[in-house]
């Protein structure tokens, strides 16, 4: 083993060899600074990779031979192991990446870059207080160094700031240190911590000004105006530095000083670190420079990490953990947007879209943001969840709340750069430089983010290794991305067919699994058959539909809460990255994420505060929440409801399933929508029917689902675009299914499975075919089609069969589910909830009839002249889904009797009672087969008389009508289907006014606008940098005087 | 205004927080733990006759080391701050030094370098050590530089001693490594003979390093600041 | 007579704040920053200080169980070090402000600022 004290060695002697070397061999002083990071790195990994082993102990190196407190210390335990091998590594890389600009500036700068990685380690590993100080200091002032790197004169002002106000910070850690010495009589931090617990403990003020001192380097909000502008001014590379070694180092020093102090600061540091995380990431918002964003996003993440710290007696020996786990998220993702952002080298976020160019990057971007927020695989969504339950264990309620808000609120900004960089133009003119030593420190940083979310995984009680099958696969898929669509079909298909396989035995016996296991995966299977009719490579669509489908699958398999969580974020990820590929999809994509986001946080918000009152976190357990149920319930509910876009929280479906591609409409409607179906299902059971801490959400869930239905049916008969009609249409079916369930009676559960499995089936179709005539006629509104009905007559009577089924009319399976339905109502006596939907089902054959009148009756329009049917590879799911509509229609009771089965111990009120074919309630009977039967005959008998007639019919040609001399202003305003509800629309047109819509764009309006205002402290001057901080200083010097 | 009465205010609170400081201050009515420690063993044990000398080099050498880096990383920035100014400079006219700073430098520079390096060579003897001598030496620099503004002092032979000195530090410590106790144990050599000049080990070879390293590296800033193109306006 | 050293020294630390806050020039928020450290300077060697007792600097070895009277040799060589590294710093200092003077020809803090929001 190599001492650690080498490190210091190395990296000195090189410093100051340096010199001798002159301005003759300007890239060989780079080599030799590279070489000793290289043995820097070395050593502080051995000892990593031995202490893990567990084949040797930490150790404690004496400086000049004596023992600590009379000489310094330094110490080489597992936490300054890890730390240094990051903070080396990431010292290694950023020179490799600033590898010409360094070469060029000189040698000075690389001293400077030399001294600056060796006082991190210093830091890290130094157990005497004013060493810490010393070494401060020298990180403080080569920094001060490194952001000239840039060569801007802006970075003159970035770097006095910095130097005045770390001045005092250091200055007060002073102070703080000499009265500790005159009261303990010694600068060892453990020493000192020693003393505390006895009789010599330093005074509050001594501990206060240590610990400010070592709060204000860490840049907390409001006062780090200062630090963001050394974030914006300094070069990318040197950014990436501070951001994961710096603030890195900072965090571990506050955590090695936090004993110095003494535990009563603990609340303030939680409290600081919380008003940190919000308050940057609100500010954050309204950023549109990258690198002064990332610092803003930077500081919330630091603030996250130092809440974790103070958080240490509720997280108990798990603290370092975990703020190891944001950290380490933070470190890769953080230095990989800094270097990305440097070879991006533009001054808007919007200018990212350049890294389309660049497939790798992009997707290492994608991950790093997503990493950033706390998605699965990465390391952070283990951290984040295991804090949240254990909060929630210690009923820190307000915590939970300010850790998911700062989540939600950083989420804003970040998922908006994403969807800028995948979505927007790429500029016209760009200063890029996708260099391969540039990019490969961001591939190893991207691999390190990757491999840290498997390789924590054993440490998480948690987390299963299966979880990552999915992912792998999704990632041998975009291996192969230069694969024609074909192939890469048929692999996804078959490994969705492989992938249904393999958990058909695990949900064996489970009826309410195998339904949805065949809706999910088996409707995936289908809708995937039509993207054999598209052409080119549609790069990445099949990792990210594998992403959305595993993440389905997985919320079948989930035994806890964990599982069930982890699938939900896949599947959100999936799904988002799926819908932003259609072509106006960016806004709509960001408003669906922002709002599943929010969503998840609730749920986890949920299971967080359901933890306190259960040992484990199984699902089945939700039953047992004796902790305020009501809210527990309420929240996972409402999470659960933005997915099924019930009323509220419904504005991003319309434009997320109507701008969709043809083939991801059908997919995230009729499939991905019923994840939330079965989420709210699996709450709804654990909570049972008779739970009394319930009854309000059902009976308030009730009426959302009502007004829902309403809404839905009435905004869709106004559309003008066929898709956002169908849209519209998933709205208010979802709210059907939410009203039927929320009955919690056997039967509404009949009607409410009823509608879950019809509505998968026709807006399958639907959206697959209309999908596909709005690609192939080129427009989306449908006063712009018609007649297709010759043209493409096997859409045409999948189309009619669908609408048949959504409008409830016998013989098919829609009549079966509004036949439950009705009992259901009168059953529970929500007659005026009932009276709503009743209303509201009349609506729906407005739109439908629109909807079937104006794609396919009426005059073909000129340019529709030479149009064929669509491609077989549409019609052929749409027709196998046809057949499950027929097979549902005519044997309802194959279907019905073991779901009823099934949900027989859930409920005690009255079943279902079939008599042969005839199903019978206290209401009355209906009998599916036979009416099938009878319909079906008479339906043959008429069309055969209709052909018959058909032959003496006499053909009019579409000009034979007499034209108008006028040329109207707008000609598609004369077409018959255009507004062809003015009527209605003048008479209830209000009850659609978007007042939801406003109300949410005034919302974010307000958020952006508080954020513009907040940043206006930033004043850019220096005085006002240094007010603010010792005003910060102040104010938290009186807090702690009230509160200690 | 509003600003004017914050920031009185501000002044208050921190006087507030002084008032703190000045209140849980409390003098020394006997040797603390560490100064107990070293006033009964550290002469004895380094050999030196200056406790604080050895404090600073051996006991918390590694601080020092620490300092010594300051001072190179403020000279090696300054000089990349102003490196290029510096290439792209015309060659100045300067005003003439007074005849009395001309004839006072020749009289003081050899003296205050031959004070320099007694302050540093005698650092475990006697009040001063490597700082302060380098301090000294440095201004010798300054005086010369003063006197004679166009003069060019050589940043290769300073950059030179610099290093090497540096590296001579770095390697001091290192002995102490190999050969002692730990990192800049200064036993490496005999403690000799107690208040002699050849006494304290390593102490006098780190002390000679540390100066040569500081009055080289504060002669770099002078020297880098001296050749600053003139302003403009 | 050792409280009027601590509280020159106090007075100097708050001077130093007051001055950072207040001033407008760039080199008279340097001064005041050297202020700031003097007065940390002063509070650190006092906190040395015991009445009667000599300088740290032996003339001989002391003898078994045999304690010196002399003040504390750790808080000076501290204070050595801290002024060294005040040194550094305010250097430093210097020279950006020079480098912000070449680029902008005042001293005024408020032409500084370009970086914001």
């Amino acid at each position: 083993m190599v001492g650690p004290i080498y490190i210091i060695v190395i990296a000195l002697g090189i410093a100051f060899t340096l010199g001798l070397l002159g301005k003759a061999s300007k890239s060989a002083g780079w080599v030799f600074v590279l070489a000793g990071l290289a043995a820097m790195t070395f050593i502080s990994a051995q000892w990593l990779v031995a202490l893990l082993e567990g084949s040797i102990q930490g150790i404690q190196i004496f400086t000049a031979g004596y023992k600590p407190p009379y000489s310094i210390s330094l110490q080489m335990g597992l936490e300054e192991a890890i730390l240094t091998t990051l903070i080396n590594s990431l010292g290694l890389l950023s020179l490799l990446y600033l590898g010409k600009e360094m070469v060029q500036k000189g040698v000075e700068i690389l001293m400077v870059f030399m001294v600056f990685i060796m006082s991190m380690n210093v830091t890290i590993m130094t157990r005497d207080i004013f060493n810490l100080f010393v070494f401060l200091e020298i990180e403080t002032i080569a920094l001060s160094g490194l952001i000239l790197l840039i060569g801007r004169k802006t970075a003159f002002q970035a770097g006095i700031k910095y130097l005045i106000i770390s001045g005092i910070a250091s200055g007060l850690l002073l102070i703080g240190i000499i009265l500790a010495y005159s009261h303990v009589g010694t600068l060892d931090i453990n020493g000192i911590a020693s003393a505390n617990n006895g009789l010599f403990r330093i005074a509050p003020i001594a501990g206060f000004l240590i610990l400010i001192s070592f709060i204000i380097e860490l840049k907390p909000f409001p006062a780090n105006g200062w630090g963001i502008d050394v974030y914006s001014a300094s070069h990318p590379g040197i950014g990436a530095l501070i951001s994961g070694a710096s603030a890195t180092t900072g965090l571990y020093l506050l955590y090695k000083v936090l004993p110095v102090a003494g535990e009563e600061y603990l609340y303030f540091i939680t409290l600081i670190g919380a008003i940190t995380f919000i308050g940057s990431n609100l500010t954050g918002t309204a950023q549109s420079q990258p690198n002064r964003l990332l610092g803003y996003s930077s500081i919330g993440q630091v603030g996250l990490v130092t809440m974790i710290l103070g958080l240490q007696p509720i997280l108990g020996d798990r603290t370092l953990y975990l703020a190891f786990t944001i950290i380490i998220s933070h470190y890769a993702a953080k230095a990989g947007l800094f270097w990305i952002s440097g070879m991006v080298n533009s001054s808007s976020i919007k200018d990212w879209s350049i890294l389309r160019k660049k497939p790798l990057l992009l997707v290492l971007f994608g991950a790093f943001i997503l990493a950033l927020i706390g998605f699965p695989p990465f390391p952070s969504f283990n951290g984040k969840w295991e804090i949240l339950m254990k909060l929630g264990e210690s009923n820190q309620y307000h915590w939970i709340a300010v850790i998911l808000a700062g989540s939600f609120i950083e989420a804003i900004y970040l998922i908006k750069w994403l969807g800028y960089a995948i979505k927007l133009d790429e500029p016209v003119e760009n200063q890029s430089n996708f260099h391969l030593t540039k990019q490969i420190p961001v591939w190893i940083m991207g691999l390190v983010l990757f491999g840290m979310g498997y390789y924590l995984n054993p440490f998480t009680h948690y987390a299963e290794a299966i979880n990552y099958i999915p992912l792998l696969f999704a990632l041998l898929l975009f291996a192969i991305d230069f694969l024609p669509v074909s192939i890469k079909n048929t692999i996804t298909i078959a490994g969705l067919a492989y992938y249904f396989m393999l958990l058909w035995p695990a949900v064996e016996g489970d009826l309410l699994r195998q339904i949805f296991l065949v809706m999910f995966l088996g409707g995936g299977i289908l809708t995937l058959l039509a993207g054999y009719s598209k052409k080119g490579k549609r790069p990445g669509f099949y990792s990210m539909a594998i992403l959305m489908y595993a993440g389905l699958a997985g919320l079948l398999t989930a035994k806890g809460m964990y599982d069930f969580f982890f699938s939900w974020e896949v599947m959100t990820a999936g799904s988002y990255f799926l819908i932003i590929r259609g072509k106006r999809s960016l806004p709509h994509a960001y408003s669906y994420m922002l709002f599943s986001i929010g969503g998840a946080y609730l749920i986890l918000g949920g299971f967080a505060i359901a933890a306190a009152s259960l040992n484990g976190t199984s699902l089945s357990a939700l039953s047992m929440v004796t902790v305020l149920p009501t809210w527990v319930y309420a929240l996972i509910a409402v999470g659960f409801m933005t997915k099924t876009a019930s009323l509220g929280l419904h504005i991003w479906l319309p434009g997320a399933h109507g701008e969709a591609e043809s083939d991801v409409s059908p997919m995230v409607s009729a499939i991905l929508l019923k994840a939330g179906v079965f989420g709210l299902l699996l709450l709804f059971i654990s909570i049972g029917a008779t739970n009394p801490h319930s009854q309000e959400i059902w009976y308030v869930l009730g009426w959302i689902g009502a007004i829902t239905t309403l809404m839905g049916n009435m905004s869709a008969a106004f559309q003008e675009d066929a898709k956002r009609l169908l849209a519209y249409s998933s709205i208010a079916q979802l709210g059907y299914i939410l009203f039927a369930f929320s009955m919690m009676t056997h039967i509404g559960w009949l009607a409410g499975f009823t509608y879950t499995i019809n509505h998968f089936l026709f807006k399958a179709i639907l959206f697959l075919i209309i999908g596909a005539i709005v690609v192939k006629l080129g427009t989306h509104n449908m006063y712009e089609m018609g007649g297709m009905i010759k043209k493409m007559p096997f859409s045409f009577i999948a189309v009619l069969i669908s609408i048949i089924v959504i409008g409830g009319i016998p013989p098919l399976s829609g009549f079966a589910g509004k036949w439950l339905f009705y009992n259901a109502i009168l059953e529970k006596g929500w007659y005026f909830q009932g009276a709503l939907i009743f209303f509201a089902g009349i609506i729906a054959f407005l739109y439908l009839f629109k909807l079937i009148f104006s794609v396919f009756l009426g005059q073909v329009k000129d340019n529709h002249r030479n149009m064929k049917e669509i491609s077989a590879w549409v019609l052929i799911p749409s027709y196998i889904l046809i057949i499950g509509i027929m097979l549902f229609s005519a044997f309802p009771k194959d279907v019905l009797t073991p779901i009823s089965e099934m949900i027989m111990p859930y409920f005690t009120s009255e079943t279902l009672v079939w008599d042969g074919t005839k199903a019978m309630t206290s209401m009355g009977y209906w009998d599916g087969s036979t009416i099938m039967i009878v319909v079906g005959t008479a339906f043959m008998l008429l069309l055969g008389w209709l052909i018959v007639l058909s032959a003496k019919a006499q053909k009019v040609e579409q000009f034979n009508i007499v034209y108008a001399a006028e040329r109207p202003f707008r000609p598609e305003t004369t077409h018959v289907s255009h507004n062809i509800y003015a009527g209605y629309k003048k008479a209830i047109g209000f009850l659609v006014s978007p007042v939801i819509t406003v109300f949410w764009d005034q919302a974010s309006t307000f958020v952006l606008d508080f954020a513009g205002w907040i940043r206006r402290i930033y004043s850019g001057s220096i005085q006002n940098y240094a007010i603010h901080v010792i005003f910060y200083i102040v104010v938290f010097y009186l807090i702690s005087l009230g509160g200690l | 205004m509003v600003k004017n009465t914050l920031i009185l205010l501000l002044t208050l609170g921190i006087g507030l927080i002084m008032y703190d400081v000045y209140e849980d201050f409390k003098f020394q009515e006997s040797l603390p733990l560490l100064g107990d420690y070293y006033a009964r063993n550290a002469a004895s044990e380094t050999g030196s006759a200056n406790l604080v000398t050895a404090v600073v080099v051996t006991y918390r050498g590694f601080d020092t080391l620490g300092e010594v880096s300051i001072l190179f990383l403020t000279a090696s920035i300054i000089s990349f701050m102003f490196k290029y100014k510096e290439e792209h400079a015309t060659k100045k006219e300067y005003r003439p030094a007074s005849e009395l700073l001309i004839s006072s430098t020749q009289v003081f520079t050899p003296i205050m370098l031959i004070v320099g390096i007694y302050i540093f060579a005698n650092g475990h003897l006697s009040p001063g050590g490597g700082f302060q001598g380098g301090a000294v030496i440095a201004s010798a620099f300054l005086l010369m530089l003063l006197a004679n503004p166009g003069m060019h002092l050589s940043h290769k032979i300073i950059s030179r001693v610099e290093s090497i000195s540096g590296i001579g530090f770095v390697l001091a410590g290192v002995a102490g490594l190999v050969y002692a106790g730990g990192f800049l144990d200064n036993t490496v050599l005999s403690k000799g003979e107690f208040g002699h000049l050849l006494s304290a080990g390593l102490i006098p070879i780190i002390y000679i390093f540390i100066g040569l390293k500081v009055g080289a590296e504060l002669s770099n800033i002078v020297s880098t600041m001296s050749h600053l193109p003139k302003e403009n306006n | 007579m050792e409280q009027v050293i601590i509280i020159t020294g106090i007075l100097l630390i708050i001077l130093g704040i007051f001055g950072i806050i207040r001033s407008r020039n760039l080199v008279k928020i340097v001064l005041a920053f050297t202020l700031f450290n003097t007065g940390l300077n002063i509070l650190m060697i006092s906190i040395g200080y015991i009445r009667n007792a000599g300088a740290p600097i032996l003339s001989q070895i002391p003898g078994q169980g045999e304690i010196p009277n002399i003040v504390d040799p750790v808080p000076q060589a501290l204070v050595l070090t801290a002024i060294v590294i005040g040194l550094g710093v305010t250097a430093l200092m210097l020279a950006y402000v020079l480098k912000l003077y070449q680029d902008k020809g005042t001293l005024d803090i408020n032409s500084f600022k370009d970086l914001k929001w």
